[in-house]
């Protein structure tokens, strides 16, 4: 049976947008639960406060950068097992995901200490405990995103009208490595350093400058470190990240795949317009639900 | 291609990202914790990732007319930072509980509304208002043409250069170097010009309402000069291609 080489782009578009929802949620909540992005400049800024914390620390990278070498690694490990091995897809995949997850224990590691030892002069101790248990959660988050990253970049190198993406995977790894940290940093990650961060402090506005430093540090139950921040910030933060990246990736290739390139810039132009008529409603939203703070 | 074509379209690339990276509204690590107005990122982390998803929609259109590449640059870079702008704004919104505002002006040019009554005492503003986003969308538009038009040159370029290259690419029996290569290329003259650019704002920007804004015609000056260096080492690097 010949499918429709439409319906074949469809369902390879589907199947992209699906794993790049998951990769962008897991990349959120890979740095909540290592505290990658922005907010760490709270963490790192309240030892100085007077304020110790048991948060792990391993921000010595922008998101994108670490995002993009996880990737690379991911997908140069995928493109020798599957060129010259000739192992399945999966498995090759897989196995270039768990070489990046040992990579990425071994950069949270250095990291975190590396980080902490500079907090020594505020006092601020190293706890082996924070360090060995969440090191699983980091590397864990870390595989997911890689392996749906080097599986998007993998299916848009198949020779499908609307795919066949003249970059080799590895290549193509990296730059999705890159945007995807550009977006975690910019959407999920507000949600981990505007509200858990300052949860201490009333829901409804901005963080002012004679607060900072001063991060929450108990927890429910003794004193808070990422997982709570993590458990936390998968409740919203981590899924709307997901949704964002999904997006992107689905609108790319579903315009192209059904327009046709001409059509396919046309249409996302029309996106983009709608795109600024929905952010106004969510202004106007907000202004008429929450008000001003001063008459 | 004539050299100077691609020096002259390297060039012209990197001031368009360095400009486009001026109209991105980024507030760094005070928007992440909604103290300032602007995306929670880095102004080059950002500008990069969108240039990334710009050089992959570029890319996928390689061999078609020139115009086309660039229009599929400009798109899916802006498209990129208008669903992580549109995106962001939820977690603004529902998830830290403010209201988008600038704290740039008091009156927002496009859509009129108030600002300065909706900005948290003690913050430069939070979230991502009108005005703001429709700059994010035109640095957006601005970048990945930039980034589209550099991919372009190199990649005319080599192919100029390997004649017997294309038809081994059409038979699927070569890995696209060429393209790989005009990529990179194109990814290190994002990177350039978006810290170029970073530098010249000082970090943090609104959008073309921000009285930083006055800086670009020197932040463009500064993107010339590294442009113009980096396509002169680009046809140096050609010319040891064969």
């Amino acid at each position: 049976m010949v499918v429709d080489p439409m319906i074949a782009g469809l369902g390879v578009v589907a199947i992209m947008g699906a794993a790049a929802t998951i990769a962008g949620a897991a990349e959120d909540l890979e740095s909540d639960v290592g505290s990658m992005s922005n907010p760490n400049s709270q963490v790192q800024l309240a030892p100085q406060m007077g304020n110790l914390h048991r948060i792990f620390n391993k921000a010595v990278s922008g998101e994108p950068v670490q995002m993009g070498t996880l990737a690379g690694i991911a997908g140069a490990v995928f493109f020798v097992l599957f060129n010259t091995l000739h192992l399945p897809v999966i498995m090759s995949i897989a196995a270039g995901a768990a070489t990046a997850a040992l990579w990425h224990v071994a950069f949270a590691t250095t990291s975190h200490l590396g980080r902490t030892t500079s907090l020594a002069q505020f006092n601020q101790p190293l706890f082996m405990d924070v360090v060995v248990e969440h090191l699983g959660p980091i590397a864990g988050h870390g595989f997911i995103v890689t392996f749906c990253i080097v599986g998007i970049s993998y299916l848009m190198t198949l020779p499908i009208v609307g795919f066949n993406h003249p970059f080799a995977v590895p290549f193509l790894a990296v730059l999705w490595g890159i945007t995807i940290g550009a977006i975690g940093s910019s959407t999920g990650d507000i949600h981990y350093g505007g509200e858990r961060e300052y949860q201490q402090y009333p829901f409804g506005g901005g963080i002012p400058v004679a607060i900072h430093g001063d991060i929450v540090r108990k927890a429910e139950l003794g004193a808070r470190n990422s997982m709570d921040v993590v458990n936390f910030c998968a409740k919203y933060g981590g899924p709307v990240t997901g949704l964002c990246f999904g997006l992107i990736v689905f609108l790319s290739f579903w315009s192209t795949v059904v327009f046709g390139a001409v059509g396919g810039v046309a249409v996302i132009a029309l996106i983009l317009l709608l795109l600024i008529y929905l952010n106004n409603r969510v202004e106007v939203f907000a202004r008429t639900k929450y008000g001003p703070y001063r008459k | 291609m004539d050299p100077l074509i691609m020096i002259g379209a390297v060039t012209l690339g990197g001031v368009l990202i360095g400009g486009g990276v001026h109209f991105i509204p980024v507030g760094g690590a005070p928007a992440a914790i909604a103290t300032a107005t602007g995306v929670g990122t880095g102004t080059a982390m950002l500008a990069a990732g969108g240039g990334m998803t710009g050089l992959i929609t570029a890319a996928a259109l390689t061999g078609s007319p020139l115009w086309l590449i660039l229009a599929a640059g400009a798109v899916g870079s802006a498209l990129m930072l208008a669903v992580t702008m549109f995106v962001g704004n939820w977690v603004y919104v529902w998830g830290v509980g403010c209201v988008p505002c600038s704290a740039k002006v008091d009156i927002d040019p496009i859509s009129k509304y108030p600002q300065d009554k909706y900005v948290t005492p003690g913050t430069e503003g939070h979230g991502i208002p009108t005005v703001c986003f429709v700059s994010g969308v035109i640095g957006g538009l601005l970048g990945g043409m930039g980034g589209g038009l550099a991919y372009w040159a190199v990649y005319t370029a080599l192919i100029d250069k390997l004649p017997g290259y294309f038809p081994l690419l059409q038979a699927k029996l070569a890995i696209p170097p060429a393209a790989a290569l005009a990529g990179i290329f194109a990814l290190g003259l994002f990177f350039v010009n978006a810290v170029i650019a970073s530098y010249n704002i000082g970090g943090t920007i609104e959008g073309f309402h921000d009285p930083k804004f006055k800086r670009l015609p020197r932040g463009v000056f500064a993107c010339i000069v590294a442009s113009l260096v980096t396509g002169l080492i680009g046809v140096l690097l050609l010319k040891g291609v064969v």
